[in-house]
């Protein structure tokens, strides 16, 4: 599959594209089932996600938590479903929970909408994550900082070598 | 400049349609209005914004103006939109192996 492709279509948006070799309803699973996102969202190496609750229906709330297992740091995210199209679509409000790491970042929330689009069982999903102002969106690039892992690999860096 | 307005330049379909056009060849105000349907001061507005964030220069060549493109300060939004693409590649790899058990899982379970 192709990489990640990143573009800026508005002020205030970041879309993300990435096609999966897989059919839309297993990846709408590994989207919705708690116990299969902690499996691709882990990601960093020393981390584990202690906290991965979700309740995907319209209405319904998530909490995602990150911790470093060596010095214990922790941030997170938490935020409501706003809108569920199975295998289609989800939209979902987002605010970034600092935890102990002593970053700020703005603090409205931004709504994030994945589309989900199967051809040929191959399946285009594209995250569309909308910031609450120009600023929030350009605080987020330009640290670095994204909605998924929300640290740049910088302060990742910064915080493993504190941590050794 | 601060890197806010970099962003703020291209944002506008208008000044991203001007960068596309002068990204081929260095254009005089002129030829580049003649490829919009808005007015020339409006095109002039918008090339003295992507001046500001010093996404294009421009430079004198007889009575003409031309204005080009500074590749390398693109470059520069190209490299933050990267490390935002980065952070998603290394999780979506992450998906494309579980994705590819979920698969080989509801294969054996038609096979049954």
């Amino acid at each position: 599959m192709k990489p990640a492709e990143a573009s800026l279509p508005s002020d205030t948006e970041v879309l993300v594209r990435r096609s999966f070799n897989a059919p839309a309803k297993l990846v709408w699973r590994a989207y919705v089932e708690p116990e299969l996102m902690r499996r691709w969202c882990v990601g960093m190496p020393g981390w584990s996600m202690p906290v991965c609750e979700m309740d995907m229906q319209v209405g319904g709330q998530y909490e995602w938590r990150w911790r470093n297992d060596e010095n214990g740091m922790e941030f997170g995210f938490t935020g409501d479903v706003l809108e569920i199209v199975q295998h289609e679509r989800i939209v979902h409000t987002q605010t970034f929970d600092p935890g102990n790491m002593g970053i700020g970042m703005g603090g409205e929330p931004s709504v994030i909408t994945v589309g989900f689009e199967e051809i040929d069982g191959v399946t285009n999903v594209a995250t569309t994550i909308k910031y609450a102002s120009r600023a929030d969106r350009d605080e987020a690039l330009s640290t670095g900082m994204t909605d998924g892992m929300e640290m740049s690999y910088r302060k990742l860096d910064q915080i493993l070598v504190e941590g050794v | 400049m601060t890197k806010r307005d970099v962003f703020q330049a291209i944002a506008d379909p208008t000044r991203r349609a001007i960068i596309a056009l002068i990204a081929l060849q260095a254009m005089t105000p002129n030829a580049i209005a003649e490829n919009f349907h808005t007015t020339r001061q409006a095109v002039s507005k918008h090339l003295r914004i992507l001046s500001e964030c010093e996404l294009v220069q421009s430079e004198q060549k007889g009575r003409e103006i031309y204005y080009r493109l500074e590749i390398e300060k693109m470059k520069e939004i190209d490299e933050w939109l990267e490390q935002y693409r980065k952070i998603w590649e290394s999780r979506f790899e992450q998906l494309d192996v579980l994705l590819t058990e979920l698969k080989e899982q509801d294969n054996k379970e038609k096979m049954k």
